[in-house]
C-alpha cells in the first residue's frame, strides 16, 4: 500500500497533476513508455500488479505512442483493466488479453418519461424487471433463437434485434458503430461459441453485471444534458453486460490459436496471456472477425434487455415504447479500426480498450449528427449504491488517449475479502436504509459487489474531468439494483 | 488434497496443493465448479473429456475450459473430476448432476481461465498451483 502519490512506485515519474510515466526499460522490452492518469488520493491505491501489466503491453509490436492507463487502472490479466492502447496496421499486433473474455461488455442508458414520485411501488417494479431480465449464473433465456437468428445476431448486432421487433430504428444511431462492426466474420466463431450463444440471448449474466434503475440527480453542464435528452429529477435505465459465453469462448479458442502465432511471427511476450498476431496474419484478421462477431451478439444481448425492460416500464405505467429513447450505449471491451492524428498525420489504428470507454469528441466522424457539434455521450457506471456519471467526450482524449476515458470505478476489494466482511444482506440492508432496493439471484453476489469493495466512482470520473478526458454532465442515482 | 481463495481484487484467484498432478488438476476443476455454483453438489451424471496440449499450463488452461463449456452447454455442475495425466495427454471422467436454479444459485459465472499469474511448482510436499478465473 502507498500512502499518498509522493510514495508513488520507484521509477514511475510524475508528468502532470494527474498523470503518471512509466519509463521505458521499466521492463525488459518496452517499445513506449506507458502513461496513466491518476491523482494523488487514488496513487495511495494503485496495484504494483497493474503497473508492470501496463509495461507489458508496451512490449507488443507495433504499439504506438505509449501504453496508456485510465484512473480505474486496476490488476487484470494480459491488459490491466483500463489499460489502452494503439497499434499500427502494418507493424502492430492484435491480442485477445487488450479486449478480454467478456468481448463487447458495455453500457447503455435509456431514459423515462417518469419522475422519482412516480415510482410509487418500486420494490414491485424492480421484481416485475428481475423476472422479465434472466439474470445470474445458468439463467436461461427465454427466447427461442434459431441457428439461421444467431448468425444474424453475430453479422447485424443490435440491427438485427430492430428488425426482428425489439426495438425502434433510432437506437441504432445511439450505438458506437450503429451496434454492429462490419468486420464481424462468422466462419472465425467456433461451433463451441455458437452452441453456448444460443440459449443466452438476452440474458444478464452475473458478476458486475447489473440492470439498475435511476434518477438524473444533478445536471453540470445543461447543454450537453439537453442534447443527449437528459432531465433534472427524470428516471432512466442503465443495462450493464456483454457477449456472454459466446463472447468468452471466442477469447479462449482464439486465444489458444494466437498462442501458437505468436511463436510463428516471433513474437517475445512477458506474459502469456499477451499472445498477439501481426493484424493481417491469418490468425489475426480471424480473431478480429470472430471478435467482432462477438461484438454485435452484445449489442444484440443489450438491444434485447433493453427491449424487456422497455415492454416492463410499459405495463407497469401505461407509458409508450416510443417514450424511452436510447441515450448512448457505450463499448468498454474491444478493438477497434479506428481513425486518429499521430505527429499530426491521421492514421489508422488498431484501438484495444480493456475496461476503457471510447470519449470521442466534438467534430468526430461516426458521432449521430445531433452530437456532433457535443461529443459523444460517455457513460460511466457506479458501483452498487453508488452514483453514475453521463460525461461527454472530449478533443483532449482524441489527441492524447486515442478518444478514450475509464469506464467505471475499479474494485480495491477482492470478492473473498468482501465475503469476510460483509454479509449479502447486511449490504442490502444498508443500501436500503439509503433508498436503494438489491434483488439477486443470490446474498453472495451482493456482498460481492458492495459499495465498499470499489474505488469511489465520483473520484475516478473527477481525474477524466480535470484531465479533460472526459467532462461531467450528469449525476444519475440508483434507486433499484438488479444485480446479475 | 485443497484449495484456498487468494486475494485478488478483480478477478477469483485460487491456490490448490495436491500429492500428485494429477490430483492437483481434478481440486482446480473443483475450485472452479465451487465458485461457479456453490459446495452443494451432487453426483450421478458422467462425463468424460481427453485433450492434448504443448506444455502443462495449456493443459490445464483447456481442460479447465471445457469443464467449463460442458458445464454451461450440457447444463451440468460436476461433483468431482477423476483425472489421469499421460504426458501432455489428460482423460478425466466427471461425475456431476444437472444444475438446479434453487440449489446452484450461489456462486458467479466465470467467464475464461487467464495465463496471468498461473503457475504449477513442484516440491517435496507435492504440487501446488496458483490460477486466475475471471468473473
Amino acid at each position: 500500500m502507498y500512502s499518498g502519490g509522493e510514495e508513488m512506485l520507484d521509477d514511475v515519474i510524475r508528468a502532470g497533476a494527474d498523470e503518471w510515466e512509466i519509463p521505458v526499460g521499466y521492463v525488459p522490452g518496452m517499445r513506449v513508455p506507458g502513461r496513466f492518469f491518476l491523482s494523488d488520493a487514488l496513487a495511495a491505491i494503485l496495484e504494483p500488479g497493474a503497473v508492470q501489466q501496463l509495461a507489458n503491453v508496451a512490449t507488443l509490436p507495433g504499439i504506438v505512442r505509449y501504453s496508456l492507463g485510465m484512473p480505474d487502472i486496476h490488476w487484470g490479466y494480459g491488459f490491466p483493466i483500463g489499460g489502452v492502447a494503439a497499434f499500427s496496421l502494418e507493424e502492430g499486433v492484435v491480442s485477445p488479453g487488450g479486449v478480454g473474455f467478456d468481448i463487447n461488455c458495455g453500457v447503455r442508458l435509456f431514459t423515462t418519461p417518469l419522475r422519482r414520485e412516480d415510482i410509487k411501488k418500486a420494490r414491485d417494479f424492480i421484481e416485475s424487471l428481475f423476472h422479465a431480465v434472466p439474470t445470474g449464473v445458468g439463467a436461461k433465456s427465454s427466447l427461442k433463437v434459431s441457428p439461421a437468428a444467431l448468425m444474424a445476431m453475430m453479422e447485424k448486432g443490435a440491427g438485427w434485434a430492430v428488425n426482428a421487433g425489439y426495438g425502434v430504428e433510432r437506437d441504432l444511431a445511439r450505438c458506437e458503430e450503429s451496434g454492429a462492426m462490419k468486420q464481424a466474420d462468422i466462419r472465425a466463431v467456433s461451433a463451441k461459441a455458437r452452441a453456448r450463444g444460443i440459449p443466452q440471448g438476452g440474458t444478464l449474466g452475473s458478476g458486475n453485471h447489473f440492470l439498475e434503475l435511476q434518477v438524473v440527480s444533478e445536471i453540470y453542464d445543461q447543454t450537453a444534458a439537453a442534447a443527449f435528452g437528459l432531465l433534472l429529477g427524470q428516471i432512466c435505465c442503465m443495462i450493464h453486460c456483454g457477449s456472454r459465453g459466446l463472447g468468452h469462448q471466442v477469447c479462449t479458442d482464439h486465444l489458444k490459436i494466437l498462442e501458437s502465432a505468436t511463436k510463428k511471427y516471433h513474437v517475445t511476450l512477458p506474459d502469456r496471456q499477451l499472445a498477439c498476431a501481426p493484424i493481417q496474419s491469418p490468425e489475426g484478421t480471424a480473431y478480429f472477425g470472430a471478435m467482432a462477431a462477438a461484438a454485435n451478439y452484445a449489442w444484440a444481448n443489450r438491444q434485447l434487455i433493453m427491449h424487456a425492460a422497455r415492454r416492463e416500464f410499459e405495463r407497469m405505467f401505461g407509458i409508450e415504447y416510443e417514450s424511452m429513447p436510447l441515450v448512448y450505449d457505450v463499448t468498454h471491451n474491444v478493438a477497434k479500426i479506428e481513425e486518429h492524428t499521430v505527429d499530426r498525420q491521421k492514421v489508422r489504428l488498431c484501438v484495444h480498450r480493456k475496461g476503457a470507454t471510447r470519449s470521442y469528441g466534438p467534430g468526430t466522424p461516426g458521432l449521430p449528427g445531433d452530437l456532433a457539434a457535443i461529443g459523444q455521450p460517455v457513460i460511466i457506471p457506479g458501483s452498487m449504491g453508488t452514483s453514475s456519471y453521463i460525461l461527454k467526450g472530449t478533443a483532449t482524449a482524441m489527441e492524447r488517449t486515442f478518444g478514450s476515458t475509464c469506464h467505471g470505478s475499479g474494485r480495491v476489494m477482492s470478492r473473498s475479502q468482501a465475503k469476510k466482511k460483509l454479509t449479502g444482506k447486511e449490504v442490502a440492508d444498508h443500501l436500503l436504509s439509503q433508498g436503494i432496493i438489491v434483488r439477486a439471484p443470490n446474498e453472495a453476489a451482493i456482498a460481492d459487489e458492495a459499495p465498499e469493495v470499489y474505488k469511489p466512482s465520483s473520484e475516478v470520473v473527477q481525474v477524466v474531468h480535470d484531465a479533460g478526458l472526459s467532462t461531467l454532465v450528469a449525476r444519475l442515482s440508483p434507486i433499484g439494483v438488479i444485480k446479475g | 488434497m485443497s484449495y484456498e481463495e487468494l486475494t485478488h481484487t478483480a478477478d477469483v484467484k485460487i491456490r490448490a496443493c495436491a500429492a500428485t498432478q494429477d490430483a492437483l488438476f481434478s481440486e482446480a476443476c473443483q475450485a472452479l465448479m465451487q465458485v461457479m455454483y456453490g459446495g452443494d453438489r451432487q453426483g450421478g451424471t458422467r462425463r468424460v473429456i481427453d485433450i492434448s496440449a504443448s506444455d502443462r499450463e495449456s493443459l490445464l488452461c483447456d481442460f479447465l475450459s471445457e469443464v467449463l463449456y460442458v458445464s454451461e452447454v450440457d447444463g451440468l455442475v460436476f461433483r468431482y473430476a477423476d483425472v489421469c495425466l499421460d504426458g501432455m495427454h489428460l482423460h478425466a471422467v466427471l461425475d456431476g448432476e444437472p444444475f438446479d436454479q434453487a440449489r446452484h444459485n450461489m456462486g458467479t459465472e466465470v467467464k475464461g481461465i487467464s495465463y496471468s499469474g498461473m503457475s504449477i511448482t513442484e516440491s517435496t510436499k507435492g504440487y501446488m498451483l496458483d490460477i486466475l478465473f475471471d468473473v
